[in-house]
């Protein structure tokens, strides 16, 4: 089969990213280094979507696992960490040390998406964690805080999810990521398994930020740079959806709605407190922080649907929302390095760079859900999903939010327009605005004929779903 | 005539690219043509092929949601006045000479929303239009408006956003309540009867508090009288003359696609008329001329949500006559207004005194535009007040035809308002108007339209098979 030796192609061309990144530690050669990675990665996502188009299927060294949600994932992850790496080629202080864990974080992200064991999701989580930790303190000591709160953190949730993952090894030691639904006959034999699935679920969480794990998220994403604040939100948090979702998609399914109102539940209270929080916000850069902790409230509200629509849905929204944070913090920190930080500094942005006040403003109507832009259809399919599982009193306690989103978002895009006149009009770094007019262009493309994407993510959604069928399903 | 619907929706597009390249002076021009454009192929559309064209194209194939636009007499009536009112304010609101490229492709923005919202057959493409509708009125009001527009914008977008999410809701609920999930109005209507009345009431309620937001009905009007007084000239029209009336018009949709919104149908009648009478009395303690017609505006939409829940044809089709006939009063009457506002640099009406001395056109259009609203015969006021009330009084008797009062009360004052200040000849007016070409065609297209289709209805209900 071709598409078993383009799995292998693409493992081996993600591994091949750490090494090069090493060997650019020797040449220094800043801008070869970049054009490197940036077509590596470009690689990989278009073999992933090539395996996609097949919908292939299968398993390699018993530790990858290729299907239909990892490829798309796969895809999406390694375009928006091109946008990632552009920025921080533009932001950061020395590049080249910069790539080399930025390099190490690619990888343990594509192995988490791509995880068939618990293990391997263990690894890929910390391979993304801890170089993330030394992406942030290599850009000074004022960032230390930052560096500290995210790696106390992501160090909790490695050992919880270790330990859980001790605990399921107890029934089913193969530690194949279905381990925990194989050993679930046994579930009602002792308590280790519903601790070992309280203590996945903490871990999970807690790295995806919602509530009530969340309070590491508003510090470290104002205290870190730009450009990794931007990875955090849009890519480190999504893969922590994956990883929820393959280790709890199977269970939601297994043990039928024992699980939904826990993650109403958990739903209803992130989005509500990221956005209460948010509205009192003045520094931007901290209001996006609330703003994305809501955000991950949306997400979950596919995931309670516990339906193949919902899935779908949540998969939607997680990458529009991805595009939508990194273009939004592409703006944001551009304008931070202008010392315009606060809600009322924004005001006269218009008169400075139109193209930032008319992005910024495109990107915050669309997490607030206005048509024809991408977060409408997510957050339409996501309310639909509630709907289509009979849960309209979520769907109504999660468009109460969109309206409370509103205020804090209109807030900034009012000082945008008015207040202050710039004499003068300052430009943006070209490879600054590509980022920007590229997650402009998607934002607005996926809004109007969002088909092509629709598709792709029912594809992975069904496929999560009937990856591991659930002995005595409801 | 496959794609001419199509071709109508769309065609702002092109004109916006047109305005965008041309020098401002010509850009509002473009928006104007473009107006007018679509209203020829429309009415060829009309003429030669039928009022009740429908076109389908497949546009997400996977839920499925097909891009499906159907002409009605309903329809009809709204786009003509939405496309006269749309030139009118290209040509002749912007006195100021204020931003006209932005203002243009704002305007071009609405046409599309207007046009597409009017004619779409499909509650997804529905909500899609609706909201392009509101956040390029919400720019119109936050970029071109007074100093002070600041927090009516706020106010203005939270309120419309409530409505938007409200309607989205409602639409995702009614799409799980067919039997074979559907967004297309046509099918809905056919099937709504298999929906069990509980989650019709469910669906009418959510989509109700959108519509009225967007209406401006007591209780949820608050937004209004700020939003409309602090828009620029072109915003006020524009924003009272159209985005109004896609609340009203969705009203219209929900009563003929719900069977158990008839049960509903006397609270909304009620609703309707404590918003007539409500805005007729708050409206005499203001003395802000641009507020007085808010609350104008508040008391037709009371007006005409009586004559939509009184659920018979007559009735129905007097409301859709009554947005026709209020979209161009309204509008009228702010371009007159904001004309002399221009003028005085004032909102207050008792500054305006002299008025008719000085700037006659606008004195007499803002007289015939109070003339419309009290519904004087000859006017369109007139036709439309007297199919709603006789619509009114077959469904809720004598009661029905109460609200007429309020419109009496709001004569009573406009007429006694503008005889103490417009056309008062006592003092000698300072300031001095020049009318514009630009102006006098504005207000020559609007008071000829409100005479038009005042003294020959037929024109237009004769597309109505009753």
């Amino acid at each position: 089969m071709y598409s078993i030796s383009i799995g292998y192609v693409i493992i081996a061309l993600i591994a091949l990213i750490p090494i090069g990144a090493t060997a650019g530690l020797f040449a220094k050669r800043k801008k070869a280094w970049f054009y490197t990675s940036a077509t590596l990665l470009v690689t990989i996502a278009l073999l992933s979507l090539f395996l996609l188009a097949y919908q292939a299927s299968f398993t390699l060294l018993q530790i990858f696992r290729f299907y239909p949600f990892s490829e798309l994932m796969t895809a999406v992850f390694a375009f928006l960490l091109i946008a990632i790496d552009a920025l921080s080629y533009e932001y950061s202080a020395d590049f080249i040390s910069f790539s080399l864990f930025f390099g190490l974080s690619i990888t343990g992200m594509l192995l988490v998406v791509m995880a068939n064991s618990l293990i391997t999701l263990l690894i890929g989580l910390e391979l993304m964690g801890v170089p993330t930790v030394f992406m942030i303190l290599a850009h000074g000591r004022r960032h230390i805080e930052a560096a500290i709160k995210l790696f106390v953190l992501s160090a909790l949730a490695i050992s919880l999810l270790a330990f859980a993952i001790a605990l399921v090894s107890v029934y089913n030691p193969t530690l194949s990521i279905s381990a925990a639904l194989e050993a679930s006959p046994l579930a009602s034999t002792g308590v280790l398994l519903p601790l070992a699935i309280v203590l996945f679920a903490a871990a999970l969480l807690t790295e995806a930020a919602a509530f009530p794990f969340n309070l590491w998220v508003p510090d470290v994403y104002e205290g870190a740079p730009g450009h990794v604040t931007a990875m955090l939100a849009g890519i480190n948090k999504k893969v922590a959806f994956v990883a929820l979702i393959e280790v709890f998609f199977s269970m939601i399914l297994y043990f039928g709605y024992a699980f939904q109102p826990i993650f109403v539940l958990l739903s209803v209270a992130t989005m509500f407190f990221g956005n209460l929080v948010a509205l009192v916000q003045t520094n931007v850069k901290r209001m996006m922080a609330y703003s994305s902790i809501s955000q991950a409230g949306y997400i979950l509200v596919g995931i309670s649907a516990s339906t193949a629509a919902g899935l779908s849905s949540s998969i939607f929204y997680m990458i529009a929302h991805a595009v939508m944070i990194i273009g939004a913090f592409t703006v944001i920190i551009w304008l931070d390095g202008k010392n315009i930080r606060t809600v009322n500094e924004y005001s006269g942005v218009w008169s400075k760079n139109p193209l930032a006040a008319f992005s910024l403003t495109v990107f915050m109507l669309s997490m607030i859900g206005v048509p024809p832009l991408i977060g409408f259809i997510g957050k339409f399919l996501l309310f639909s999903s509630a709907v289509g599982a009979n849960l309209l009193y979520l769907a109504f306690l999660g468009i109460i939010n969109s309206v409370i989103s509103v205020y804090y978002y209109a807030r900034v895009i009012l000082s945008m327009y008015a207040g202050r006149r710039y004499e003068r009009k300052v430009r943006m770094a070209d490879i600054v605005s590509v980022v920007v007019i590229t997650m402009l262009v998607v934002t607005f493309a996926f809004g109007i004929f969002p088909g092509p994407l629709m598709h792709a993510t029912s594809l992975a959604g069904n496929s999560v779903i009937s990856a591991w069928p659930a002995p005595g399903a409801p | 005539m496959q794609g001419a619907l199509m071709l109508v929706t769309f065609l702002p597009f092109v004109f916006l690219a047109v305005a965008l390249i041309v020098d401002k002076e010509r850009s509002l021009a473009a928006a104007a043509i473009s107006s007018a454009v679509s209203m020829a192929i429309l009415i060829y559309i009309t003429v030669f092929s039928s009022i009740n064209a429908t076109e389908s194209f497949s546009y997400i194939s996977i839920i499925p949601i097909s891009f499906t636009l159907r002409l009605s007499p309903a329809s009809f009536m709204l786009l003509i006045m939405s496309y006269i009112v749309l030139i009118a304010a290209s040509i002749a609101g912007n006195h100021e000479r204020q931003s006209q490229k932005l203002a243009a492709s704002l305007i071009l923005l609405l046409q599309v929303a207007a046009s597409g919202l009017f004619l779409s057959g499909n509650l997804f493409l529905y909500f899609i239009f609706w909201d392009v509708g509101v956040v390029s009125s919400f720019f119109f009001l936050y970029s071109l408006g007074s100093p002070q527009r600041g927090p009516a914008a706020m106010k203005f977008l939270i309120y419309e956003m409530f409505a938007s999410v409200f309607l989205l809701l409602g639409i995702i609920t009614i799409y799980f309540g067919t039997p074979v999930h559907s967004f297309n109005i046509a099918y809905i209507a056919a099937h709504a009867a298999s929906i069990p009345v509980a989650s019709q009431i469910t669906v009418f309620v959510l989509l109700a508090v959108a519509f009225l937001t967007n209406m401006g009905i007591f209780p949820l009007h608050f937004w209004l009288p700020d939003a409309y007084t602090e828009a620029s000239t072109q915003g006020s029209m524009v924003l009272s003359a159209i985005l109004s009336k896609f609340g009203a018009f969705g009203i219209f949709l929900l009563f003929a696609i719900l069977p158990a919104g008839a049960e509903l149908a006397k609270y909304i009648a009620l609703l309707g008329g404590i918003s007539a009478f409500y805005a007729a009395f708050l409206m005499m303690s203001h003395k802000d001329i641009k507020r007085v017609m808010s609350y104008t505006s508040i008391m037709e939409m009371g007006i005409i949500l009586i004559g939509l829940s009184s659920l018979n044809v007559i009735g129905t089709y007097g409301a859709i006559y009554a947005m026709l006939a209020h979209g161009l009063t309204i509008a009228l009457m702010f371009l007159a207004a904001g004309s002399m506002v221009h003028v005085f640099g004032t909102r207050d009406i008792r500054t305006l005194a002299g008025m008719v001395s000085n700037a006659k056109a606008a004195a007499y259009s803002f007289l015939l535009s109070t003339f419309a609203a009290t519904g004087l015969p000859l006017t369109t006021g007139f036709i439309a007040d007297l199919l709603i009330f006789i619509g009114a009084y077959s469904a809720f008797g004598i009661l029905g035809v109460v609200p007429l009062l309020a419109i009496v009360l709001f004569g009573a004052y406009m007429y006694f308002a503008i005889e103490k200040s417009v056309l008062s000849t006592k003092k000698e007016s300072v300031a001095v108007a020049r009318t514009s070409n630009g102006q006098a065609f504005g207000y020559a297209l609007l008071v000829g339209s409100i005479l038009l289709f005042g003294m020959f209805p037929f024109l237009l209900l004769g597309l109505v098979k009753i």
